[in-house]
């Protein structure tokens, strides 16, 4: 009953004598499974489990199963054995048995001893035996089955993997004479944990296991072969006593079971009882089908793998990475995402829908405002380029207003030359045409400065303006213009400021225009051209008019002259009240045109009055 | 030469610089906002004088009081200034009259020269006419016999054919020819011819006025 790891096997076949008599008798299709256990703990069972699944998958014939447990880790002596034995000779006297499969060394022994008087030429499949006990059993040569290889060495490997600066490991199981499948590690501790500190916590009470396993050093990790006995009389299948001291333990768990990964191990080397199982029946199904047991050689199962507790793992902060290379991870909790893979993605996949949604509104939101910003440069640069124009068609008049505060400045500075050279200079006289020159130099820079307004290129701006002022700078510009087309301008602002909110320069391009379309409108005549302007406050709207006294406009065309290259002039180009209209809405007014009863025609501005 | 100089012009910065800069060259400025107000006081002709006019003035412009002031019989010299001087405009004011035509701005000495010429030529102009209005006051005070006689003589009739065309002796024809020549204030006969001359009268057809 005790694994041993370690051995190979070699020459093992030598021993084993062809045995060809039984192998021509019928088999009976029979199947006597012996176990050590107590028939309460899960390792056994799992691999009784798996031999029958593969039992009842042959497909041959039905075969009888039978089992017993020999409850070896509980009960010993010679007394017991006998009673074992009586028991079983009388239970099968009259069953014929195919093969004996014998679980653990501990059964093996027995089965060996008991087989001559209780199942004689009955051929035995064993498992989870050691090579070495293997090899000191002398096994005759109808016996086969699998060993098993549990080496110390990997399970410390395991613990360096889950702590990795470790540098003690305290041991928890019975008794290592007491122990079924572990008690080869006594041995190994001398070389496996070398360079360790070792603690044996082996043999205490599970009173005082618990308390010891709570206050552990950090860098340490426990080894759990197996504990059976809580040494107060009570008895554990291990898993279950694993169970207790994982509730205290301050460490991880280092196990060598595939049984006690559940219950609170962290992982390990552990050994795989459906792998142990599948290989005895495998074995024990070929027999009955007629080979001979010494034609099946024992042979290594492969039922030792490093697996790993997933929740453990996260407990003490294992990464899959530190793992042994091909480690297998249990017990992986599913997380929210795989939980709820389906409403996630149906939530994610709505959310996307309204990620791009708000991405294309967004795109086009700022696409529109592109074009906006772009139609306002368009319209600043082409409502400059009209006031180009019109301040080319009023450059005569500005030459003119020019040359009067020229003129006079000139007369004046040769006047006080003048006065300057004669013997009793006239200060008094001086310091008058000082001012006037004065005067004249700021008229000028005013004319300057009006030109520079109208011609300025200027970004589309909103301010507060007053339009009464843009109306009398208008005027101010068109006055000289008046003169020279022999034009009289008349202008009524109402008497309140007019706040709106607008471009400067592009309302006053659009009065001036207007007094220019009305100027020429009036070419024609020989006298009484008049011009006025008017501004009012009309419901919360501000109200200009332009009117002159010419012939006015067609009915038909009251309409079209906003309309883009519609000209009723010789020399137009019909641009200038498509412009107008165009700044006027971007303003957020309106325009319009009619002709009034009294001759001539009138055009509107409204546009929204906004208070400062 | 002092003289008065008439300027019309609307803007008021530029007709102070003016008459200040005037008054320094010693001549008599009066100012005038728009036509309007220089015809409603016109100047006195008698004074040397000169009108300086702006083409572009609100009302009536520079050209149109030029015509009027001609209509008057006005013998003013106009110069023109103007600060924007088109050839169409020079031109007609030119022919219709104009002493000169400036642009603006203006150097004094330029403007002093033209009004300087101006007021020659209506110095000028201005003895003429005094001349022949004399002339013609000493014309006013011949008899009808004596015109008749005086148109005759000029035309290079001796005596003999005046009387027979006259129905007189020839001895009341040389009466009348003596008091002609002191009528007319002349010592020649070649004097006489002159003053006919400058008065107009040897263009008239002599038939129609010896019978008038």
């Amino acid at each position: 009953m005790i694994t041993r790891i370690g051995g190979l096997i070699v020459g093992l076949v030598a021993f084993m004598v062809p045995a060809e008599l039984p192998a021509q008798q019928q088999r009976a299709r029979s199947i006597l499974f012996l176990d050590q256990s107590d028939l309460r703990g899960p390792f056994y069972y799992e691999i009784f489990v798996s031999l029958r699944e593969r039992v009842t998958a042959d497909v041959q014939s039905h075969i009888t199963l039978y089992r017993e447990s020999l409850d070896l880790s509980r009960f010993a002596g010679e007394t017991y054995e006998a009673s074992l034995r009586q028991h079983l000779k009388e239970k099968y006297r009259a069953r014929p048995i195919g093969v004996i499969v014998a679980i653990g060394s501990a059964t093996l022994e027995l089965v060996q001893r008991w087989r001559t008087e209780l199942w004689p030429g009955v051929p035995v499949v064993f498992g989870l035996v050691d090579q070495a006990d293997v090899e000191r059993m002398k096994l005759s040569p109808d016996v086969t089955g699998g060993t098993v290889r549990l080496r110390l060495a990997d399970s410390i490997q395991a613990a360096r993997a889950v702590v990795p600066d470790l540098d003690s490991i305290a041991f928890v199981g019975d008794d290592w004479d007491r122990q079924v499948v572990f008690s080869g590690w006594k041995n190994e501790i001398g070389t496996a944990a070398a360079g360790l500190k070792v603690t044996e916590l082996i043999g205490l009470t599970m009173t005082e296991l618990r308390q010891r396993l709570a206050t552990l050093p950090d860098r340490s990790a426990i080894l759990y072969s197996a504990v059976y006995f809580d040494g107060e009389g009570g008895f554990y299948p291990p898993a279950v006593a694993l169970g207790f001291i994982a509730e205290k333990a301050n460490r991880p768990i280092v196990v060598a079971s595939e049984t006690f990964l559940k219950p609170g191990g962290i992982g390990g080397f552990v050994l795989l009882p459906r792998e142990i199982g599948a290989d005895a029946a495998s074995r024990a199904v070929r027999i009955i089908n007629g080979e001979a047991a010494s034609a099946i050689p024992v042979a290594i199962v492969n039922a030792v793998r490093p697996i790993f507790n997933w929740q453990q793992m996260q407990r003490w902060n294992v990464t899959e990475a530190d793992l042994p290379p091909g480690s297998e991870i249990r017990f992986r909790e599913p997380g929210i995402w795989e939980r709820y893979r389906w409403q996630g993605m149906s939530v994610i996949a709505a959310f996307l829908a309204q990620v791009a949604l708000i991405s294309i509104l967004l795109h086009e939101r700022k696409r529109r405002g592109d074009a906006e910003l772009e139609a306002r440069q368009r319209l600043s640069e082409l409502a400059h380029v009209h006031r180009q124009a019109i301040a080319g068609e009023l450059s005569s008049s500005i030459a003119h207003q020019l040359n009067q505060p020229l003129s006079s400045i000139l007369t004046n500075a040769e006047t006080a030359e003048l006065i300057l050279d004669s013997p009793s200079p006239d200060l008094r006289e001086i310091k008058e045409i000082l001012a006037d020159i004065r005067d004249d130099d700021l008229r000028a820079s005013q004319v300057i400065a009006h030109m520079r307004g109208l011609l300025k290129r200027t970004p589309f701006e909103l301010k507060q303006i007053d339009l009464n002022q843009v109306m009398r700078s208008a005027f101010d510009v068109m006055s000289a213009q008046g003169t020279i087309r022999d034009v009289a301008l008349y202008l009524k602002t109402c008497p309140e400021p007019l706040w709106v909110k607008g471009d400067r320069v592009q309302l006053q391009q659009v009065i001036l225009n207007l007094i220019a379309n009305g100027m020429d409108a009036m070419t024609a005549m020989s006298s009484g051209r008049t011009i006025v302007g008017r501004t009012e406050i009309d419901d919360a709207r501000v109200l200009i008019s332009i009117s002159d006294s010419g012939s006015g406009i067609a009915a038909d065309k009251l309409d079209k002259i906003f309309d883009p290259f519609f000209t009723t002039k010789q020399q137009g180009m019909g641009i200038g009240l498509s412009i107008a209209r165009t700044i006027v809405e971007a303003h957020k007014g309106r325009m319009w045109a009619a002709n009034r009863s009294e001759g001539g025609a009138a055009f509107f501005v409204s546009l929204p009055l906004s208070t400062p | 030469m002092p003289g008065t100089v008439h300027i019309v012009d609307d803007d008021a910065s530029f007709r102070t610089a003016l008459e200040r800069r005037l008054r320094k060259a010693g001549y008599e400025v009066a100012t005038y906002a728009c036509a309007q107000q220089l015809l409603d006081r016109l100047p006195d002709e008698k004074e040397a004088g000169c009108i300086l006019l702006d083409v572009r003035i609100p009302g009536l412009s520079g050209p149109e009081l030029q015509k009027r002031l001609a209509e008057l019989g006005s013998t003013l010299p106009i110069i023109f200034l103007t600060g924007y001087a088109d050839v169409p405009t020079t031109v007609k004011a030119i022919k219709a009259g104009a002493e000169d035509f400036l642009t603006k701005p203006v150097t004094s000495e330029q403007l002093l020269r033209a009004l300087e010429q101006a007021l020659a030529h209506h110095e000028t102009s201005r003895s003429l006419k005094a001349k022949l209005d004399a002339l013609r006051t000493q014309l006013a005070r011949l008899t009808p016999r004596e015109t008749q006689v005086f148109e005759l003589v000029v035309r290079g009739k001796i005596n003999k054919q005046i009387a027979q065309q006259l129905g007189a002796t020839e001895r009341t024809i040389k009466a009348h020819r003596h008091r002609v020549m002191e009528k007319m204030d002349v010592q020649s006969f070649a004097e006489l011819v002159s003053i006919a001359e400058r008065l107009g009268i040897l263009s008239r057809t002599s038939g129609e006025d010896s019978q008038a």
